[in-house]
């Protein structure tokens, strides 16, 4: 019988806070932490705007990390690692009181953010710095975890398959505790030219806080984001043994691929909606019982077109009851770490019975017509959430979470 | 071969001192020589390296890295104290350093 999975710590770094309480606030509040870029002159970009983490960072970060480890860090590392701390005193659990060989960290790194921008070091930091194992390795260290420490790279998916490589060690009795999830920045001049000349993110620049708008009309492109999610996964078991705190179970994923395109999604969403059948089929729950979906939801063209066309073709006519989200209204896309901050929002929405709005939705596409929890938070008891996240080159994957 | 006097010595102590004091977050009153700069400072290796190259600046050394890892091989660094001797050949040996090995 394999092991049931919940969740007993959570810390989440964005641009709507530094720690899971203001973050959780400022999104039921549905604000925007969407601004002019200020990491770089953005002047000359088409893309001006990104959701960045508040400078007060740094000083959080002080009372996490040594200095020593800081200089070797870059500030997304700092921003995964603080998390991870975050997550792990949240958890309450004292590692000295485990066996550390079965304890593992997996982090759904795409890049270290080891920019131009961000080049002002020696060069023996500079190697540490790129080093995409480095969270990984830096939050094993911390604790003298012996189990497997590695990191998962599947773009926009990568901490959702973390989660979901961590929910199967543990079900499969190969760690007590997994520590799982990702940090990104990709707010550098490179990387937004870059998504520029692939149409990819939104030059709406002015107001920047009404930049994304998922599924509307007028979505032009996700804005980027940056942060960290992490999550500490345990068996049920262990978790009632020491009397944790559950936030939510992980009842199933899937992590699947599309063998499409390297950037468009399948067409009609068929690969998002098998994503989502095979990971309520992995859960042993029916479409019947799903109360909320939060959407991967990015405000482009492709992705709201067919995550819509997915849900329902999975849900058929329920699919107009079930309420759809997507915090990237809020966040901006955090690529590597959007699959852990939103399987985090949505625990949250579980254990709160509070599902978050979809902001600046103001001009509905005809085209596009669930239930998008239009601009205002909404009571609700959930029992049963998907959290989607579907990465460039055709990485799909679905968490589902349950009471 | 640098000149070595009791004043460098006095000076390579200072260095090191300060440069543990502050990357480790340690108050200076607290390290003396037998310090295990792993055990007791939680410090890292990549320090030693750091040190190499603010007194090769400091002192013009010609020093290659290779000469300090095979004679860093046979005679490891532990303490505070036995780093500050270490520095202190690097500075009067430089590239001969591994001759030491050979006389002794």
């Amino acid at each position: 019988m394999p092991e049931e999975v919940v969740i007993t710590g959570m810390g989440m770094i964005s641009s709507l806070g530094l720690s899971i309480e203001e973050n959780w606030r400022n999104i039921c509040e549905g604000k925007s932490g969407v601004q002019r870029i200020t990491l770089f002159d953005p002047s000359g970009c088409a893309t001006q705007i990104a959701a960045q983490v508040p400078p007060e960072f740094e000083e959080v970060s002080k009372t996490w990390i040594r200095k020593r480890a800081a200089g070797q860090m870059t500030r997304v590392t700092r921003m995964c690692v603080t998390a991870a701390k975050m997550a792990v005193a949240d958890s309450g659990i004292h590692f000295d009181t485990v066996d550390k060989s079965r304890c593992s960290v997996i982090m759904g790194v795409v890049s270290t953010g080891n920019s131009t921008a961000e080049r002002d070091t020696t060069l023996q930091n500079t190697v540490l710095k790129s080093m995409t194992n480095s969270m990984a390795a830096w939050i094993s260290l911390e604790y003298q975890l012996t189990g497997p420490a590695f990191s998962v790279n599947t773009a926009c998916a990568s901490s959702a398959y973390a989660i979901a490589l961590g929910c199967d060690m543990i079900r499969n009795q190969k760690a007590d505790v997994v520590i799982v999830g990702g940090a990104d920045s990709i707010i550098n001049r490179e990387e937004i030219q870059g998504f520029n000349a692939l149409y990819a993110i939104s030059v709406a620049n002015d107001p920047p806080e009404s930049a994304s708008k998922p599924f509307s009309f007028d979505r032009d492109g996700f804005v980027i984001g940056e942060g960290a999610g992490v999550l500490v996964l345990e068996s049920r078991k262990n978790a009632i043994n020491r009397k944790a705190h559950i936030y939510a179970h992980i009842a199933g994923y899937a992590i699947t691929s599309e063998g499409y395109n390297i950037m468009a999604p399948m067409t009609g969403g068929e690969g998002m909606s098998n994503t989502m059948r095979l990971a309520l089929e992995d859960a042993g729950i029916s479409p019947e019982d799903v109360d909320y979906i939060n959407a991967h939801g990015t405000s482009t063209e492709l992705n709201d077109r067919y995550e819509t066309m997915a849900i329902k073709t999975l849900f058929g006519k329920r699919a107009f009851q079930i309420p759809v989200s997507s915090s990237k209204s809020m966040l901006g896309h955090t690529i590597g770490a959007a699959g852990a901050i939103e399987a985090i929002i949505t625990a949250l929405s579980l254990q709160n019975g509070i599902i978050p709005p979809t902001i600046n939705y103001q001009n509905p596409d005809p085209d596009l017509d669930l239930d998008y929890v239009p601009n205002i938070a909404r009571p609700k008891n959930i029992r049963v959430a998907l959290s989607n996240s579907f990465g460039f080159g055709g990485h799909n994957a679905t968490i589902v979470l349950k009471k | 071969m640098a000149k070595i006097t009791e004043n460098t010595r006095n000076e390579v102590k200072e260095i090191v001192y300060n440069f543990f004091a502050e990357e480790c977050e340690v108050d200076k009153s607290k390290i003396n020589d037998g310090t295990f700069i792993i055990k007791d400072l939680d410090g890292d290796s990549l320090m030693f390296l750091e040190l190499i190259e603010i007194f090769k600046k400091k002192y013009n050394l010609e020093i290659e890295l290779k000469v300090i890892g095979k004679y860093s091989v046979k005679h490891p660094v532990a303490t505070i104290g036995q780093l500050i001797d270490m520095q202190m050949l690097i500075i009067e040996h430089e590239n001969r350093l591994l001759d030491l090995d050979i006389k002794s």
